[in-house]
């Protein structure tokens, strides 16, 4: 089966005046859906990448590292989920209702190139 | 690359909520109440970062565990940050915290410590210099992890006011320079008096709150129910506050019969008893034994011995509404107001009849508090009712229906007056 890369992008600034308890259903709502996926048997893995300054590097010969391409918008790739899937518009159909995407986000959907020779 | 070795089981109910109010208890008792306004931003962050982990690495093996070390974390860095631009008091304020064990909340002796936290964060916030208003707002707030938009829409009002109230009341605390420590003799007494009446005002706040509403409003039951078990078995419990804290359960245990299948309201003696929930109703006992041990009587008493009758009673009939009566006018010497007398007079009614309990509401019709309350008409027109009087309980209906009442209670008003003109 084809594997497909889900990148979360979200604006984090709106968390700022979240209530503890829309926070948690937030994360309920997560779990929700992570358990559909994985019942589904083709979760593979996930991780948050951390906020900290320094993302991306450029440059030949003199390499910058800056906050990335991104810096101007305030939405960051917060994180990713690679899933199992029959077909793309089958990873579309589990990334539609994560929850990222009522929370304002934006998801990025991705074939991992099926002629890569893999492990 | 596989993460999912982690639970991803439920949460506990409201854990993010009840762990923000410690989580700010404990970062104002290390960092001082100066510094509240940092202890809630520490918190906020603290949410954040789980809000931002968790969907991808599932729930850590100790979810409050990894919320405290996280706070504490912010707050270091927080702290460092404000030493750097030469701010003295973050300075003293990060070497207190250097010295502080980092609660992992996972055993029971901690889960004290952080009990006694927020008890000293609700007697601070119930300071008498603090206005009624701002300590109520307040306590939700910090100790009941409540944001601004949810106190305001908790007490329907306007999320700017809320937000102005809880900016003054941190700046008189700031400027007032009251401490966390606990108060003692004199100023113990005074400020647990205080924790209680805003208990009781938000438990009443949530219990006026019709099926049907916002249900934050229905939280605040839960959680002034949850800060008077925390008052009334702290260190400095007493039994006034074991008094709330049965009155409350006995209510609240209510709460699932007071509407029907369809939304519409039930009175007191009509509900379906077997929907009372039997946790609270024991709840409200185990409080009640233990609020009798003190000499004095105070108003929760009477209030809770009355709650505690309904309780016990297995129907409307089975009720012994003479010793109720005789609670009422225990209450009414020790806290009288215009809402007591109502209350008692329906009471009257079933001791001794619709005539004298319409007797004794009639002093009560110039009441200025009661003037906008839909109950004293409502009250007139079922006794009216009861004793033949149909042209003169429609007319009491028609007035409860000019003064504001909910969907639910307006359409009880509205059956009621179908039955006056009924032959």
């Amino acid at each position: 089966m084809a594997q497909y890369m889900l990148l979360l992008y979200d604006d984090p600034s709106g968390w700022k005046t979240m209530s503890p308890e829309d926070m948690q259903k937030a994360i309920q709502k997560f779990f929700a859906w992570r358990e559909k996926v994985r019942s589904q048997g083709v979760l593979l893995g996930s991780h948050k990448l951390a906020d900290d300054p320094g993302r991306v590097m450029r440059g030949k010969g003199q390499v910058r590292v800056t906050d990335g391409p991104y810096s101007e918008t305030k939405e960051v790739l917060g994180g990713y989920f690679l899933i199992e899937a029959p077909d793309y518009n089958a990873a579309v159909d589990l990334a539609r209702d994560c929850p990222g995407l009522e929370y304002g986000g934006t998801i990025e959907v991705r074939e991992v190139d099926p002629m890569a020779p893999r492990k | 690359m596989a993460s999912d070795q982690l639970t991803a089981g439920p949460l506990v109910d409201h854990l993010f909520r009840s762990r923000a109010g410690q989580m700010v208890a404990y970062l104002t008792r290390l960092l001082g109440p100066e510094h509240l306004d940092l202890a809630e931003e520490v918190t906020q962050e603290a949410l954040v970062r789980a809000l931002q982990n968790w969907p991808y690495s599932g729930i850590p093996q100790n979810p409050a565990g990894w919320l405290f070390r996280v706070a504490r974390n912010v707050a270091l860095d927080a702290l460092r940050h404000r030493t750097l631009t030469g701010e003295k008091s973050a300075e003293l304020a990060a070497e207190h915290f250097r010295h502080a064990d980092t609660p992992t909340a996972d055993d029971a002796e901690l889960e004290e410590q952080l009990r006694d936290h927020e008890l000293g964060m609700v007697l601070m916030c119930c300071h008498s210099i603090l206005p009624p208003d701002a300590r109520v707002a307040l306590s939700l707030k910090t100790v009941g992890g409540f944001s601004v938009r949810e106190v305001a829409r908790a007490f329907l009002a306007d999320e700017a006011t809320i937000a102005q109230r809880l900016v003054r009341a941190k700046r008189q605390i700031r400027d007032s320079g009251i401490r966390f420590e606990l108060p003692a003799g004199e100023d113990l007494i005074a400020r647990m008096d205080s924790a209680l009446e805003v208990v009781y005002l938000m438990f009443n706040e949530g219990y006026a709150a019709q099926s049907g509403e916002d249900l934050v409003r229905h939280d605040l039951c839960g959680e002034a129910l949850r800060l008077g078990r925390l008052l009334a078995t702290s260190s400095v419990g007493t039994p006034q506050a074991h008094a709330l804290v049965a009155l409350m359960a006995f209510q609240a245990a209510r709460l699932p019969a007071r509407v029907d299948a369809a939304g519409e309201l039930v009175l007191l003696e009509d509900q379906d008893r077997t929907r009372w929930d039997q946790n609270l109703i024991a709840l409200g006992f185990h409080h009640f034994t233990l609020c009798a041990e003190g000499a004095e009587v105070s108003s929760y008493h009477a209030q809770a011995a009355i709650a505690a009758i309904h309780a016990r009673a297995h129907d409307g009939r089975g009720t012994d509404w003479k010793l109720i009566l005789g609670l009422y006018d225990q209450l009414i010497e020790l806290s009288p107001s215009p809402v007591v007398e109502l209350n008692r007079a329906v009471v009257v009614a079933k001791v001794h009849g619709a005539e004298a309990a319409l007797a004794a509401l009639r002093p009560l019709e110039g009441s200025r508090a009661l003037r906008n309350y839909y109950f004293l008409p409502m009250v007139q027109g079922q006794l009216l009712l009861e004793i033949g009087d149909k042209p003169g309980a429609a007319q009491c209906f028609h007035q409860a229906l000019g003064r504001p009442c909910s969907e639910p209670e307006s359409r009880f008003l509205q059956r009621k007056l179908a039955q006056c003109e009924s032959h």
